[in-house]
């Protein structure tokens, strides 16, 4: 009986995480089978994608105004 | 019109007189069984009825404790816990209330608990006992596991699993965090070995489920396996999530090199919005097939996130979000301070339960951040270690952590969207270690 104990909490632990383990990776399987079959056949209206970009580039140059911006003040 | 007020009337009276029949063949009963007596009033001297009202105030109840007062199942109380173990834990309840409000310590749960727990430990007036409004609060949701499932319907509609679809393979993260879990239990049954604590291997589950770093799911285990230790489990389960950012960041800094701490992760692809209406469903149906046992927790989780993602309920995501889980967090927080009376929690098992706590959740993080790093031998996209330790669910808070991490190694390096996904997948990994842990001993 004392010895049992903390084998009985290794089992414990094993089972435990075995099924965590189990479950999270049949789930990572499920999740990228389901994204592929999603793309594949539900494809999502895409948004035209120049304008995205155009806004990227935007922000970029937003970024760089407001740094020079810091810059200078903090030379100032 | 007449003829109908007399109507009325004659009811009234029929009826009154009916109810107080009832009331005094009740009362009858009552007296028989002697369960309940009932005190007629008589005239006494002045003096007598000083006295009389003298011995019915705090004063008096925490110097002469009564020594007929029992627990609610019928235990018998030491003096020290009907006197100054209550002082002592009225003490406690005001240390809750400055980690509460002065270091902002998860101060939505921890208020509501430190106030139950200052209502539980006043003497004569029983706000905890089974009739007391505590104890009808504990009984209606948390004796029944109720409060936590409502919550985490809540938790599921505010939670976004699109940083966990975009990049599945973190999941792993949060479920090597679970070790936290599992090794506390370890840990729980060696002090039991050794002779220090008394713990049975319920009551170990139980307090390794803090690991989980899960308020809900802490409380749910513990109302089910182990409902004694539940006010010192939940106590510490909150303290500790709040601690978070002071528990972590060393452990992550001492497991990283600062080479690892700069990694870049790719960005995350854009989820549609399809995937994360199935992604609610594919786990149920996973619980449901591996665990069922877990499917209380789980179902009520992707529940709320399925309103959530389905978009046409907007209504109800929003009660679920907000004046819902309030509610519960007000009674959820009261009924677990109802467990907080001393006779409950001044003994020796709570100091070993604040110890196993904080061991379970360095435990955590350490096996989320090791994983990380083994993730990181095998080809692939590299994963930065930072945000192995957001694997202990407590969201969003470890996921901060991360990324405040690792901003300081790198200041452009954002990692709170790539930690969100290990973060939420703890969430259902302590659900299902959570299950496992209720499949074994049912």
């Amino acid at each position: 009986m004392e010895e049992n104990l903390i084998i009985e909490g290794f089992k414990f632990m094993g089972l435990g995480m075995g099924t965590v383990f189990l479950f999270l990776a049949v789930l990572i399987l499920m999740i990228n089978l389901m994204s592929v079959i999603t793309h594949k056949f539900f494809p999502e209206p895409k948004a035209n994608n120049t304008n995205t970009a155009n806004a990227k580039q935007d922000n970029k140059k937003v970024i760089a105004a407001i740094s020079a911006a810091i810059t200078h003040h903090k030379q100032s | 019109m007449k003829s109908f007020i007399l109507k009325t009337l004659a009811l009234f009276i029929l009826f009154s007189t009916t109810s107080a029949l009832a009331s005094s063949s009740t009362y009858v009963e009552n007296a028989g069984s002697s369960t309940h007596k009932e005190e007629t009033y008589q005239s006494q001297p002045f003096t007598e009825m000083v006295g009389g009202f003298l011995k019915s105030t705090g004063i008096y109840a925490f110097m002469y404790p009564d020594p007929d007062e029992l627990t609610v199942d019928g235990k018998e109380i030491s003096d020290f816990h009907k006197s100054g173990g209550r002082i002592l834990m009225i003490l406690v309840t005001f240390f809750l209330f400055w980690l509460a409000i002065r270091k902002g310590f998860e101060p939505l749960l921890l208020l509501p608990i430190a106030f139950g727990g200052l209502l539980a430990n006043i003497p004569i007036a029983g706000i905890a006992g089974a009739d007391g409004f505590l104890g009808i609060i504990y009984n209606m949701g948390l004796a029944n596991e109720m409060f936590p499932i409502l919550i985490f319907m809540g938790v599921g509609a505010m939670t976004d699993f699109g940083p966990l679809l975009s990049n599945p393979k973190t999941a792993l993260l949060g479920g090597a965090a679970q070790f936290g879990i599992f090794g506390t239990l370890v840990g729980a049954v060696a002090l039991t070995q050794m002779g220090f604590a008394d713990f049975t291997l319920q009551q170990a589950s139980a307090i390794s489920i803090i690991g989980g770093a899960d308020g809900p799911t802490s409380i749910f285990i513990a109302t089910k396996l182990a409902p004694e230790l539940l006010g010192a489990i939940a106590v510490a389960s909150y303290s500790y999530m709040a601690m978070v950012p002071i528990i972590q960041p060393p452990i992550m800094r001492a497991l990283t090199t600062v080479a690892e701490r700069k990694i870049k992760m790719t960005t995350l692809r854009h989820v549609s919005r399809l995937e994360k209406l199935v992604f609610p469903i594919l786990v149920l149906t996973l619980a449901i097939l591996v665990l069922p046992a877990a499917t209380p927790l789980v179902g009520a989780f992707m529940f709320g996130n399925f309103l959530k993602e389905s978009g046409v309920v907007e209504r109800l995501n929003d009660t679920l979000q907000n004046s819902l889980i309030n509610i519960v967090t007000i009674f959820l927080g009261l009924g677990v301070g109802s467990k907080l009376a001393a006779e409950e929690f001044l003994v020796p098992d709570t100091m070993f339960i604040m110890a196993l706590g904080i061991v379970a959740f360095s435990l955590g993080t350490a096996s989320g951040v090791i994983m990380a790093k083994i993730m990181n031998l095998f080809p692939g996209h590299k994963v930065n270690p930072l945000i192995g330790s957001a694997g202990v669910s407590a969201v969003p808070m470890a996921a901060r952590v991360s990324n405040k991490i690792g901003m300081e190694a790198d200041r452009t390096n954002m990692l709170l969207m790539h930690a969100m996904g290990p973060n939420v997948a703890g969430v259902i990994g302590s659900a299902v270690a959570a299950g496992v842990l209720i499949s074994l001993f049912h």
